[in-house]
């Protein structure tokens, strides 16, 4: 059974472009141009993973997600921008997006993220381990849940190299783990990245704005 | 003196009684609404000057542009603002003008005592005087505020022969002063907006001129030459460099005044390799620094690593890792190209690594070539940093 994609896009080109590239290797179920729309067909079709674009008019992915997220919970999301400014990567992923990649990505990297993200695992651009490991920088960790708020060595060494352009396979051989255990570090990132209230992370994305 | 160092005020929009403008002092002063008020009030009494300075920093206070706040009154307009306050007071002395001291120890008194007692905002400076941490008068404060108004009272009585006809006088002033207020006031206020208004209208067109400009000389630009063009590969450069300078110019922040910093320069030298190489380069930054002579040399050498590997690897990407902590800079360049035998490297190549390595340890630092054939190529730099 192969797996089942909804894109949403409000480029009309892009979106054209992407089903192009992932129709050989997934069941494209349908597409959008718009929010509404969007969200109406997702919770009929219930798709494995949807695409979606960060800045749409009608309040864009983070719309989406919140439309679908408590009607369909297993439905994932893979942002896709062509701006990878902190703050909506950070709002993205805050959002429930499992994954965040820029639109420049080449088409294998992306069916891979796709294989991914709906396999329930984490897809993290060079970019977005970066985002990450800056936000956590400094140890001031909340009262209410420590370990929410910071990364341990293990997982920082794993951005790290993801930083440093290093696929799964191969930080797992550098770090001489396994990929389920790369997999596992990063599905936690992502988890606190998620949950974390740390008020720093908001501060710092929205004080970032360099690309 | 009244300012001593440069500050910037606008009136206050919300929780004011007038214009805003009591409000908007004690906004930027960090002191209680209620001093600030008092304070007006009691140089009402000198000559109606408390009515001329509301009105003063009324017309120079702007509304609000978006959060930037317009007018700062800088130090050197601030020494003249005092001064003049002087002069006006000297000569006010020389005519025998001089306002009764009583009664502005009086008024003062009583404007002051009654702001202790009923200033419920957060403590500012004053807080010494009295308990910050209740919402009600502290006993302290209510204390100090009823002695002022006892005072103030007192003075007032004994000296009510002395001052009545300067009373008068006094009253008159606060009454013109009030009639102007009440029947120019809404000009007045018109005028400064009609003005603020203008301002922000030129602001806009100039920023669309500015826009206009930019999108001409670069994305015009570019699309021109995509279509005189018809080799993708040249084609896909353009459009690669021009989405990287306009992504640059809508989202990157300006660095500040004339401070460069490691990131900046790393990317900058990134995108040079990308249109000089024809690779795609991926940075990622974590951290910053500013740049001295030692960030500036590895960064030199970070972008002939980069152009090392455009030439040699084979890759058509590269990834740029830059980690800086307070006390170092680590440069990761990283290919996933063909890699090569540290040991038996061919001579021309050997030369660039000697040059990469020769300026990296000359600045002090350290680099470490990690490769195998096969398995590309990742070049770490690093350098100690002081401390910022």
């Amino acid at each position: 059974m192969s797996i089942t994609v909804y894109l949403v896009d409000d480029h009309r080109l892009f979106l054209s472009g992407v089903k192009a590239e992932l129709a050989e290797d997934f069941r494209i179920v349908g597409s959008a141009f718009d929010v509404d729309t969007a969200i109406v067909e997702i919770r009929g079709l219930n798709p494995d993973v949807v695409l979606v674009d960060v800045h749409m008019p009608d309040g864009g992915g983070i719309a989406v997600i919140e439309g679908v997220n408590e009607s369909n919970p297993d439905v994932k999301f893979l942002a896709l921008s062509v701006s990878d400014q902190a703050e909506d990567v950070i709002t993205m992923i805050r959002a429930g997006a499992r994954g965040y990649v820029t639109k420049t990505i080449e088409p294998p990297d992306l069916a891979e993220a796709v294989r991914r993200i709906s396999s329930g695992d984490a897809v993290f651009s060079p970019r977005l381990a970066g985002f990450v490991l800056d936000a956590f920088a400094g140890a001031i960790p909340s009262e209410e849940d420590p370990e929410l708020d910071q990364l341990t060595l293990r997982e920082k060494d794993v951005l790290r190299l993801i930083a440093r352009g290093f696929a799964y396979k191969q930080v797992a051989r550098k770090l001489e783990i396994s990929i389920k255990t790369v997999e596992t570090h990063v599905s936690s990132v992502l988890r606190k990245l998620q949950l974390s209230n740390r008020h720093e992370l908001a501060r710092w994305a929205s004080k970032r704005h360099i690309v | 003196m009244a300012v001593v160092r440069s500050f910037e005020f606008s009136r206050r929009k919300t929780n004011r009684v007038m214009g805003g403008v009591a409000g908007g002092l004690a906004d930027t002063l960090g002191v209680p609404d209620a001093y600030v008020r008092a304070a007006f009030l009691t140089l009402l009494t000198i000559w109606g000057l408390g009515g001329v300075l509301y009105l003063g920093f009324w017309l120079m206070a702007y509304d609000k542009v978006e959060d930037r706040e317009v007018v700062a009154v800088d130090t050197r307009r601030g020494l003249g603002l005092g001064l003049a306050f002087l002069g006006l007071m000297l000569l006010l002395e020389s005519i025998g003008w001089w306002p009764n001291p009583a009664l502005v120890l009086t008024a003062g008194a009583l404007a002051f005592g009654t702001a202790a007692l009923t200033d419920s905002s957060k403590p500012g400076p004053l807080a010494a005087l009295m308990d910050p941490n209740v919402d009600r008068p502290s006993r302290t404060r209510l204390v100090l505020g009823v002695v002022l108004l006892i005072g103030g009272l007192s003075v007032f009585f004994t000296s009510i022969g002395a001052v009545f006809e300067l009373g008068v006088v006094i009253l008159a002033i606060v009454l013109t002063g009030l009639g102007i207020v009440v029947a120019f006031g809404p000009w007045v206020r018109r005028l400064a907006a009609d003005l603020a208004t203008e301002r922000n209208e030129r602001i806009r067109q100039e920023e669309r001129a500015e826009m206009a400009a930019h999108l001409h000389d670069s994305v015009l630009q570019t699309l021109a030459l995509i279509q005189r063009t018809d080799d993708p590969a040249e084609m896909m450069i353009l459009a690669r460099h021009q989405e990287s300078d306009l992504r640059d110019w809508l989202f990157g922040s300006a660095p500040l005044d004339g401070v460069d910093l490691v990131s900046t320069a790393l990317k900058d030298a990134a995108a040079r390799v990308e249109k000089d190489h024809h690779v795609r380069v991926d940075v990622v930054t974590v951290g910053d620094h500013v740049i001295d002579k030692k960030a500036a040399s590895l960064v030199g050498a970070a972008s002939e690593a980069m152009v090392n590997a455009a030439k040699h690897s084979g890759a058509d990407r590269l990834s740029l890792y830059l980690e800086a902590e307070d006390d170092a800079l680590t440069v990761y360049v990283t290919d996933q190209g063909e890699g090569f035998d540290p040991d038996a490297v061919a001579p021309d190549r050997k030369g660039i690594t000697k040059s990469i390595r020769s300026r990296v340890e000359k600045a002090g630092g350290t680099v470490e070539i990690n490769s195998e054939p096969g398995e590309g190529t990742e070049v770490v730099l690093s350098m100690p940093m002081e401390a910022e």
